[in-house]
Order: C-alpha cells, then structure tokens, then sequence
C-alpha cells in the first residue's frame, strides 16, 4: 500500500433532517485506481459524492481527498478535481463551447491564454470536437452528458469523480466513454465512479466499495472479490459417465444440472486431462468465480428505495 | 467570476429584451405627449412629467419617474432573484461551486452583475428619453438659456446635467437594496420565481404601508420610503434630507440582507 | 464560521442599522428655569426673529367643504412638507414640498407671490386684509403666535423641556380660560433664547393631538438675501391678481358690512368689509358671504357629510375643533372657526341681523 490515497473519509455520516442518508462511511480510494462506487438507487451514493466535493456538509465525520481535508481546502484541492454529479448541467441558451469557456474562465487563477485550445482540445477528447454552434438546449441528452464529461476534464483533472457518468447513453457511447476513462487512467488520472450498474463497474474498476443504506458494506479489490471459487464448470455430453469416472476419481460433484457439472478442483487443464482419458468428451470447461451480482446482492438488503408496507399485523379471526 | 457573470448577463437574450421592454414604456408616453400636447394635470402624474412640455431635457427624469416606482424593480427583482434559485434550478450551481468558486464571491459577483444590469437600464431609458425629449418635446419655438428648478429658479445647462446623472445615480442604489433582497431569497427560495415574487411582494407591501398612517412607527424602515426622493435635486436648494436618509437606508438594506444571503448560502447544503 | 455564528453577525448588524436612527432621541434636553408668561411673551413677539428650516405638519381635521375651500381642507387634514426662510415678518418664503413639484409662498415687503411649479405659474398680489390660512401659517413659529395671541400669563404653565431638531426647547401648555373655544389646550416648545416656536401641538379634547407642526430641522441663522427675493426663471409665468384667495375677494367686493361684535367677539379688522374675523388666539372664527351658486355647493358639500346637521337657520358641521356653519337665511354667510357650536350659531344669527349693505347702498 505505498500509493497515495485520493479519498479518504472516516466516520462520514449526514442527516438530512432526521433522516440517516450516509452512515459512518469510510472510504478509501487510492491514486491510481479506477473505484467503483455501487450501491442500490437512494443508498446515499449522490449525497457522497456531494460531501466530497463540500456541496454537502457532513453532519459528522472527515473528509480527505489529495490529501487534503475537505472542505476546509476546497480552494486548493478542487481544482485538481474533475466532476460530474448527478447529470450534467450547462447554461441552455449558450453553446457548448461557449459554456466550456465560461466554467473555464471561473476557476480560480484561470489564465485567459490558452483557454480556446484548452476548450478545442478537451472538445476533441469527448467526441464533440465537431459541434456546431448550437445552443445546449438543442442538444441530445448524449450530447449533454459529452459535455458535462468535457467540463469534468477541463483542467486535466488528478481526480475524476463521476456520478453515473454513461446515463442516457448508447452503447457506443458507453464504450467510448469506458475508453477514455480507461486510457486518463493510464496517464496517472484516479477515477472515482459510481454507479448502480455492475456490468459497467465490473469492466472499468479496479477496486469497488458498495453502499447499502448509507452504509458501507463491502470495499474491495475487484481482482479478490472475483477471485476463483475453488469449482470447476464443465459440459459434458455424457454426463452419468461423467459423474461415475468423477466419483471414482474421489472428486465431488457439488452440482448436477442436465449435462453441466461444478466440480470442486483447482485445476482444470488436469480434470479435463482425467476425463478426456477416461474417453468422456467435455465440450465446456471454466473456472467458476463470483460475479459481482452475487457479491453485491449478498451483501445488501432489498432496494433501498423501495419503501415496501410493513407488514400489517396479523388479524386474530376467531 | 465577476467578469464570468457580466458576460453572462451581456451575452443573454432575456437582458436585452428586459430593458427593450421598460424602455418601451416612457418612450409610448414621451411620443403620445407629443403628438397629443396633453400633459398630466397638476398633483397627478410622475413627476416632471408636466414640465417635459416646455422643457425637453427634462424628460429623462420623467422616464425615471415613470419606471422607477415599478418597472424597474420588477425587472431588477426578476434578475436578481435568478442568481442562485437559477443556477440551482438549471443544475449548474454545483458545477460553479465545485470549479471552485467561492460561495461569498459568488454571491458578490451575482450582486455586481444585478447591479450592471440596473446601470445599463437606467441608462438606456435615460439616454432613450434624452433623445425623445429634444426631438419630439419641449417647445423648441423658445430658446431658454437652462431649465427651471422645482422651486422655480433657473438651472444652468451643467447644473441640470449634474442633477440628473446625480438622480441616475440614487435611482441605481434604490435598485441595489432591491437586488439585494432578491438575492437574500433567491439563496433561500428554491424558484427563482419564487424569489422574485417575494421580493415583489416586499416592495408593494411597503408603498401600501407608506399610505397608511398606522404605519408611522415604521415608515422611515421602509424601502421604498425614500424612492421617489431624487426629486429633492431639483428643489433649489437642493433639500439634502431625504436623498442623505434614502442613501443611508438603501446601504443598510444592501448591507443587512447581503450578510443573510451570506449567512444563509454559506453552509447552505446544494443538493438541486 | 458556523451557521448559528453567521447568523447572530447578521442580527447585530441589524440591530445596529435599526438602532442608530433612534440614538439622537436619547440625548436628554437641559432643563430651563424660563417662567411661563416670560416663555410666553417671547413667543408672541417671536415674529421678526430669523431662521430657517424643514417643517413637517400633520393635521387631523377632515373638513368636507367641497372645491372650494380644498386647500384649506388639505391644510388642516393632511401631511405636509414645509421648507421655510424667515427673514422676518416682511421677507420670508414658504415652500411647500410635493411628490412631484412644490407650491411656493415669497412674502416681499407688501406683496406675496405664489408659485406652482406643475402650472409654472407664478402669482403676485398685494397683501390683504383678510384672507384664509395658508401653509406659512403652519410653520411652527407663526403657529405659536397665533395661538398664543390674546392670551394671558394666567392662561399658561410651563412643561418640560425636549429636543427638537437637535435644540433643547422648553414647553409652554395654554389652556385658554374662554368657554367659548373647542380647543382644549395648546403644547408648544420654543426655542428659549428667541422664543421661535418649534413644535406646536394643538389638543381639541382626545389625547391625540388635531395638529401638530414640527421642526425636523431648524436654523437660527437666516435665509440669504437671494433666497427670499423674486428670482423665478424665464419660463415661469408671472401674473398679478387683485384678490389673494376667496375670502379677500370678498371682503373687496361683496357689498357687506359686517358688524363689529358677534357672540361676544371682537372683530379682530379695523375697515368696512363683508368679512369679518372675529376672537383671539384659539377662540377664532371667520365670516365669509358667498354668491348663490357657491353657496349651493358648499351646502351639498356639508351635507354630503353624516355629522352634519340641518337647522332652521342654515346648515352646521362639526368636524373635530373646527365648526362650519352656512346660512340659508337672508345673506349666505359662511362661518368657520375652532368655537363651540352654540357661540357659531350666535354668531350666525348676528351677522344676519347685523350685516349691512355699503357702497352706493349705504
Ligand atoms: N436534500 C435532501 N433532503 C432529504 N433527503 C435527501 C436529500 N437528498 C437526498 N436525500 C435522501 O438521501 C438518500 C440518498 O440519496 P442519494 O441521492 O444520495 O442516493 P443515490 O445513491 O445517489 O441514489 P440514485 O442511485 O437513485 O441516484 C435518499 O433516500 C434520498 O431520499
Ligand atoms: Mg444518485
């Protein structure tokens, strides 16, 4: 662990009112990572995101990120801090460019020189390098949620903080987007995103925290939690030969489903040897390891936002 | 930012066609005076508005008259009750504070440019008015060397020029302490219609409470108590009284409801 | 800074701005040993002293009189703005302060010019006999004299002394010994050492004052020459008109004589005029004859009013101190004064029976 950490907060909770919507959270984001932050619709993730970035004040806890507490130094630390929260936003009645320039000019200690090309370029980056003059109003939701990135990226950000950042977006647009997240990676950029979608999360990140409830239940690599189970999945034609030379060479079938098996082993290439000498044909053969579905889903509760009756109480009918 | 928030401001359409819209308003009655010859008859009517028939150049000053008790402060309440219920609304509160931009010199920039707004109004109907009145008022027929003071004497060409762009003046600050207030409730509202309505509906219930006399206690607290007190420039003397206490009372307003907005936007959780 | 801090910063500021206007009313005025009847005499003879200064007026009389007689109505029922230069008696203006204009008094010598700034017009006449009350009869030191003309040390009691435009001023309470006047008292404070007059505060019975006319701000130093010499611009108008207002008009030309003495009054002018005034200080009242149709107006005017009343000899209204009577028999003479009905309708009945034809018919 000799990287930097990126964000760190310890105890973090915030009531809205009387309400708990984040818990005694303790994140821990290091330099470098892509962290993917899941949890249920109403888990407390957007309300997160904004205490990070001193939207939201904690009602208790601290907070820091590049290694400097939040937001007490806001001044110095948001502005190596790229952001999208909840949606993107831009003034509707102005282009796109026009909005670029303007966010660019209310940084602090914004320099003048540069700033078209720095514009031009980040333009590029996203895809909307050719957009006209349109204003924002008239764009599509794909093309706002371009720009927001864009503006999350505007001053070559050292940490990008994304909330549900491929919203509304097509799948081509989702891998474009995975993509450049990907590639800013490589170049030294953290990525922080959160999201409610596991496919998306399980093929960007690196390490992912999951929230349940305002609190945080699992917080992990991703390469751990996916680590193999100790079974092995194979397909096998003739699967009651199968099952009888499998048995005699002391292994146990743990499941038996129609012609597919898992078999507890920890080497396949050496149980479809066994098999194959035996002459049993095996048509499928993987290592079988946890999804993050059933990761996630083992960890949390029923949705968080589903604010189901409590059940009535039993009538004595006598 | 502030720089940020006067573009903003120049660069939209609503502005333009703000001012267009209250400058419409003296321009109708400086040409329908003209055509008709009718003035207002005595004790009715904004001030000066029965001078401009003989006196051209004083129709800037009626067109204040006339904007000012109304116009003005809906348009001003308006815009500065869009400063932050606005950019909270649109969403793109969160991604101007986390550029960073300070909360306090946001709130200070979004006064600024309500208060730009107000100048280039004021000027705009002033400069408008200016026009119509020497060409379309006045009885050009006679050529009188100045103008006539509210008390009666002669106002020499510079006396009248620094009189009036003196109104202009204490007419903006009027307008400040109402985009002050505006801005106060736009930090609280969570429309800026809302904002703008409440702040309205400050200035209304403050002229109702002017005409009453049971309000006696609390007149001199009033906003809009001293208004229409640019008048008192063109007594002769000019009667310092109320212009002094209008100044003091407007820089209280400006002072005591910026420190709330302050107070209240400072901490305040942006959750739009 | 917390939320809670910020905001208690927000309420001293507050306090502060809310506060500070009324810290001048906390500075004590000094006591004075000044005798009634010496603060007294000041004050009638107050009428040369100099100054200047910004009056504010707020009468309590709602008179329905009709067109006619509306600036008098507006004077005694209304606020008013009063900017004042007193040179003295003879040179002295009275600018009364509008929304949207001023309507001026210049008092030259003989003469009084009255301007309007909304009819840029300005209108001199000589002074007159008679005439009716006018806004340089509200500023403070001219209502003290009037006021106070006539009455008698006995008559008066010293009160404390308060702060007025920034002048430490003593007071002086009249209560006048005649019966025959609806004013119940008098409060004035005046400045000691002139005897200017500087708040006056006129009581008909209720606790709230029916008029009072105040200094807001007061000099003792007087206007410059300039300010109360005729210096209208070149677009103003000037007219000369032979009659001041109504009452002189008739007093010229109606061809009356009014009897020296009604109800017990002296009438208060030497000549053979159809106007009489009559009384002194708060015991006061007016006779003015009218013509036909003026008359009519005024008596639909009274009668428009729930208070008034329709008696044999005429019609009577009663507004606060000030009772108006119109006559129906005979001459139309209208009475007007702060006296109690029943000397008003006494009176009424000896002008009708004292009023004398002039002129060619005498
Ligand atoms: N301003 C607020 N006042 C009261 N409650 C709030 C406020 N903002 C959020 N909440 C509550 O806090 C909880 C967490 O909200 P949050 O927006 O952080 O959820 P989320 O994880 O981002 O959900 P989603 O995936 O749907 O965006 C929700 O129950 C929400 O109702
Ligand atoms: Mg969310």
């Amino acid at each position: 662990m000799s990287r930097d950490t990126a964000i760190r907060t310890q105890g973090l909770t915030k009531y809205f009112g009387r309400f708990e919507a984040v818990s005694d959270l303790s994140l821990d984001v290091r330099e470098g990572d892509v962290y993917g932050f899941l949890g249920a619709n109403g888990s407390g993730k957007t309300t997160t995101v904004r205490m990070l970035l001193g939207l939201v004040l904690a009602t208790s806890g601290e907070i820091e990120v590049l290694g400097r507490p939040m937001p007490r130094s806001g001044r110095e630390v948001l502005p190596h801090v790229g952001s999208m929260i909840e949606g993107p936003a831009a003034y509707a009645h102005l282009s796109g460019r026009a909005n670029l320039t303007l966010f660019d000019a209310m940084a602090p200690r914004s320099r003048r020189t540069g700033r078209k090309d720095r514009v031009e370029e980040t333009l590029d980056r996203v895809g909307l390098g050719g957009v006209d003059e349109r204003p924002v109003k008239n764009y599509s939701l794909g093309m706002r949620q371009r720009l927001g990135l864009a503006a999350a990226l505007l001053r070559k950000p050292r940490l990008l903080v994304l909330d549900e950042p491929t919203n509304g977006l097509d799948p081509q647009g989702i891998r474009d987007i995975r993509a450049l997240l990907l590639e800013l990676n490589a170049d030294g950029t953290t990525v922080f995103v959160s999201s409610h979608l596991l496919a998306e999360i399980e093929q960007l990140c690196t390490r992912v925290g999951v929230l349940d409830r305002g609190r945080m239940v699992v917080q992990e690599e991703l390469a751990v939690l996916r680590a193999p189970t100790g079974r092995i999945l194979l397909g096998t034609p003739d699967p009651d030969a199968a099952i009888a030379q499998l048995d005699r060479l002391g292994r146990s079938v743990e499941q038996h489903d129609g012609r597919r098996l898992a078999v507890r082993a920890a080497d396949a290439a050496e149980l479809n040897a066994e098999l194959v000498r035996a002459g049993i044909g095996v048509d499928e053969l993987s290592v079988e390891r946890r999804s993050l579905e059933d990761v996630v889903l083992a960890a949390t509760s029923a949705g968080n936002d589903t604010f189901a009756r409590p059940p009535r109480a039993v009538q004595d009918a006598s | 930012m502030i720089r940020v928030e006067l573009s903003k401001l120049l660069r939209s359409r609503r502005t333009w066609t703000t001012i267009a819209l209250i400058d419409a308003l003296p321009t109708l009655v400086g040409v329908l005076l003209a055509v008709t010859d009718l003035g207002p008859r005595p004790g009715e009517g904004p001030a000066f508005l029965s001078a401009v028939l003989t006196d051209g150049t004083l129709f800037p000053l009626a067109a204040l008259a006339i904007v000012l008790p109304l116009f003005l402060p809906i348009a001003v309440s308006v815009t500065a009750g869009e400063a932050i219920a606005g950019e909270a609304a649109a969403g793109t509160l969160r991604y101007v504070l986390v550029r960073p931009v300070g909360r306090l010199r946001l709130l200070v920039a979004k006064l600024v440019a309500a208060m730009a707004f107000v100048v280039l109004t004021v000027l705009v109907v002033a400069a408008t008015a200016y026009v119509v009145g020497v060409a379309l008022l006045g009885d050009q027929s006679v050529q009188v060397v100045g103008s006539t003071s509210v008390s009666g004497t002669s106002l020499s060409t510079p006396e009248l020029v620094g009189r009036t762009f003196l109104a202009l003046g204490y007419a903006m600050l009027c307008m400040l302490g109402v985009a002050a207030i505006a801005l106060f409730l736009s930090t609280v509202a969570s429309s800026s219609l809302g904002a703008a309505l409440g702040t309205m509906s400050i200035f209304v219930g403050s002229s109702l409470l002017l005409t009453l006399d049971a309000s006696e206690a609390i007149r001199d607290y009033l906003p809009t108590r001293y208004w229409l007190a640019f008048v008192d420039l063109f007594r002769d003397p000019i009667l310092w009284r109320d212009l002094q206490a209008g100044v003091i009372l407007q820089v209280a307003y400006v002072a005591v409801f910026f420190a709330a907005a302050w107070a209240n936007f400072a901490t305040k959780d942006v959750t739009d | 800074m917390t939320s809670l801090r910020r905001w208690c910063v927000v309420a001293v500021v507050a306090a502060v701005v809310v506060a500070a206007p009324l810290l001048p009313r906390l500075v004590p005025a000094s006591a004075s040993d000044v005798t009634a009847a010496e603060l007294l005499s000041r004050v009638q003879a107050s009428g040369d002293q100099a100054y200047s200064g910004y009056v504010e007026t707020d009468g309590a009389v709602q008179l329905a009189v009709g067109d006619d007689f509306s600036d008098l109505a507006e004077l005694f029922g209304d606020r008013l703005r009063l900017r004042v230069w007193w040179q003295d008696e003879d040179a002295w203006r009275v600018n009364r302060l509008l929304l949207s204009g001023e309507e001026d008094l210049v008092h030259d010598g003989e003469r009084t010019t009255s301007y309007d700034y909304e009819r840029a017009r300005a209108v001199t006449s000589r002074d007159p006999d008679i005439r009716l009350p006018r806004t340089s009869d509200l500023v403070p030191p001219s209502m003290g004299r009037i006021t106070t003309d006539g009455a008698d040390a006995d008559e008066v009691s010293r009160l404390p002394a308060r702060r007025i435009a920034g002048v430490s001023a003593p007071g002086l309470r009249l209560e006048p010994a005649s019966g025959q006047t609806t004013i119940d008292h008098v409060d004035l404070w005046a400045d000691e050492e002139t005897g200017l007059a500087l708040r006056v505060e006129v009581y008909a019975g209720s606790s709230a004052p029916v008029l009072t006319t105040v200094f807001e701000e007061f000099s003792a130093a007087g206007p410059e020459p300039d300010q109360v010499a005729d210096t209208w611009s070149g677009q103003v108008e000037r007219d000369f008109d032979d009659t001041v207002d109504l009452a002189d008009a008739a007093n010229q030309y109606a061809p009356f004589r009014v009897p020296r003495r009604v109800a017990g009054l002296e009438r208060r002018t030497a000549g053979t005029g159809a106007v009489g005034v009559y009384g002194t200080g708060v015991t006061r009242l007016i006779a003015v004859p009218l013509r036909e149709g003026d008359a009519d107006d005024l008596r639909e005017s009274l009668l428009g009013s729930p208070a008034a009343v329709a008696t044999d000899t005429g019609t009577l209204l009663a507004v606060g101190p000030v009772s108006v009577f119109l006559t129906s028999e005979g001459f139309s003479y209208v009475l007007a004064g702060t006296v109690t009905d029943e000397t008003l309708l006494r009176a009424a009945e000896d002008i009708v029976a004292g009023v004398r034809l002039r002129g060619r018919f005498e």
